[in-house]
């Protein structure tokens, strides 16, 4: 995604070695990028300051500084569309399958089973959606790189 | 439930004290879905045939669209709950079974397919499920209406489905 790109591209630029860091952990979104570009904030400025009578690059690095800053919007909003996108799924695919249940099961036993059953695989699965949108790429990025293919 | 079935005899007491017109008012002792249970206790045990239905009645477009409906949200649902437990269990990450795949040398017609495939059920149930809001509203629910918004669904589904899969 260009948020990734652009902050590998940044990085690389002001602390090389966290280009490797960052080839070895891309999967785990920009959330690592994230803290580590607020690490290098008053490096940044710094290297503003030393560079000030060129006018070139500090245009380029206050243009590079708000390009960022849409990009850690871009990413929260991101963020919350994957977790949205998960609980959403869950809760409207546990009612449905609660409606089938509700259709073609019978009896006060079975009911209460499968009702237990439904809920037990409903949060089983917002669990591991959330798990996958921590630790792994991220539901809308997942969906974005397999029809890359 | 069990003050509901004291009540409703006391209410009946009392009506029947006011003369021989409410006499063959009989008090509904139990709920709807005991009743339910009731029915299907009885006739399993008895091991009565059930009544062919699905199996003769003349198949719709309306009714294959609703089952279709309620099979793609099944569908979606136990894929993407296979997902989530994939996730949890599986050892490595998502790029790394990416990759695998990548790896694999599938031909380009295979995959828009496989796109094609993936997308459908997603587009079938979207858009029937607006068709079904639609109904929530209390509209079109004459039949010509059913059959033409069903037609437009499938034909959005269709489209989409293709578009989805040339990305």
């Amino acid at each position: 995604m260009l948020t990734q790109i652009y902050v590998m591209f940044f990085m690389q630029y002001f602390i090389p070695s966290t280009a490797v860091l960052l080839c070895n952990t891309h999967l785990s979104r920009g959330l690592v990028a994230y803290q580590k570009n607020r690490d290098v904030e008053p490096f940044r400025l710094t290297a503003g300051r030393i560079h000030a009578a060129s006018s070139h690059s500090t245009v380029s690095s206050s243009r590079a500084a708000s390009m960022h800053w849409t990009g850690e919007r871009v990413l929260s909003i991101v963020l919350l569309m994957d977790y949205s996108i998960a609980a959403a799924l869950t809760l409207h695919g546990h009612w449905g399958i609660g409606q089938v249940l509700t259709d073609y099961v019978y009896g006060d036993v079975k009911v209460k089973l499968a009702k237990a059953g439904v809920l037990l695989l409903s949060t089983t699965t917002f669990f591991g959606l959330c798990y996958f949108n921590y630790h792994d790429v991220g539901l809308c990025k997942a969906v974005a790189m397999l029809w890359q293919i | 439930m069990l003050l509901t079935t004291v009540a409703r005899q006391g209410l009946c007491l009392s009506r029947s004290q006011f003369g021989v017109l409410y006499r063959h008012v009989v008090p509904m002792g139990t709920t709807a879905n005991e009743e339910m249970n009731k029915f299907w206790a009885k006739n399993t045990r008895l091991n009565r045939p059930v009544s062919p239905h699905i199996s003769i009645y003349k198949w719709s477009i309306p009714m294959m669209m609703s089952i279709s409906h309620r099979g793609t949200g099944v569908a979606l649902s136990s894929g993407i709950s296979a997902f989530a437990l994939a996730a949890l269990v599986l050892p490595e990450s998502y790029p790394y079974y990416l990759d695998l795949i990548h790896s694999m040398t599938f031909g380009p017609q295979f995959l828009a397919f496989s796109k094609f495939a993936l997308a459908f059920p997603v587009a079938y149930h979207t858009f029937n499920g607006i068709r079904h809001l639609a109904w929530d509203l209390g509209k079109g629910f004459k039949i010509p209406e059913v059959y033409r918004s069903g037609y437009i669904v499938v034909a959005l589904t269709v489209l989409t489905s293709i578009g989805l899969a040339a990305m």
